[in-house]
């Protein structure tokens, strides 16, 4: 009962911060931090993006700050 | 040695050289609270991601504070700025632990971290005349 297998490949999903070697997450830096807001505006989870842990932790305080100062917007209505 | 960020929304209706006014009177105050200023950033006029006070453009302007630990004016600077109507909104961010933290991961590509991204540090001096910070203002849009 060999049923086939499917075979697909999952890329490896790398986080971005690791591979461009970001060590500190400017809240200044929009273009960098759009990247990780969908339409919605809401944070990418990590599920999705791939980031480690702790550079999701530095992207998510970014964001917040960059919301703060209107640079970013908190939702999309 | 601490340094900080301050970055600051000044209503748009507020004219440049007012801007540039107010933003002396903070440094001022920086300074005579015995910190430096290192560096001073406008970006113009930018389009706000949300309106604030029913406005949607505000004048953004950055300045960068080094201090030795202990006294500082920052609390009072904050203070002040919270009281005058014509900032939207005003950030101080302390960057020295968070830059040190990131330079030992990665000492080779360091330099980078505390320079302002690209798209907005049009230009870098003071405020610049009407034709520069809207050129400023695009660049940072994109």
């Amino acid at each position: 009962m060999a049923r086939p297998r499917k075979v697909f490949y999952r890329r490896r999903k790398v986080c971005k911060f690791c591979a461009d070697k970001i060590d500190y997450v400017d809240f200044k830096d929009v273009k960098l931090l759009q990247q990780f807001i969908p339409e919605r505006s809401k944070i990418l989870p990590r599920r999705i993006s791939g980031t480690c842990a702790r550079h999701q932790r530095l992207l998510q305080q970014a964001i917040k700050r960059a919301r703060h100062l209107a640079l970013i917007p908190f939702t999309t209505d | 040695m601490r340094t900080y960020e301050l970055v600051f929304v000044v209503d748009p209706r507020v004219s440049d050289e007012d801007v540039v006014a107010m933003t002396q009177e903070y440094k001022q105050m920086i300074t005579a609270g015995g910190s430096q200023v290192s560096k001073e950033e406008s970006w113009g006029r930018r389009k706000l991601a949300y309106p604030i006070a029913k406005l949607n453009e505000g004048k953004y302007v950055l300045l960068g504070i080094e201090s030795e630990g202990g006294k500082s004016s920052l609390p009072e600077v904050e203070h002040r700025m919270r009281q005058n109507d014509k900032i939207l909104r005003y950030l101080t961010v302390r960057t020295d632990e968070d830059l040190k933290r990131a330079a030992s991961r990665h000492p080779k590509t360091a330099g980078r971290a505390g320079e302002s991204p690209a798209g907005l540090a049009a230009d870098a001096t003071t405020a610049a005349g009407p034709g520069g910070s809207s050129a400023a203002a695009a660049a940072g849009e994109v």
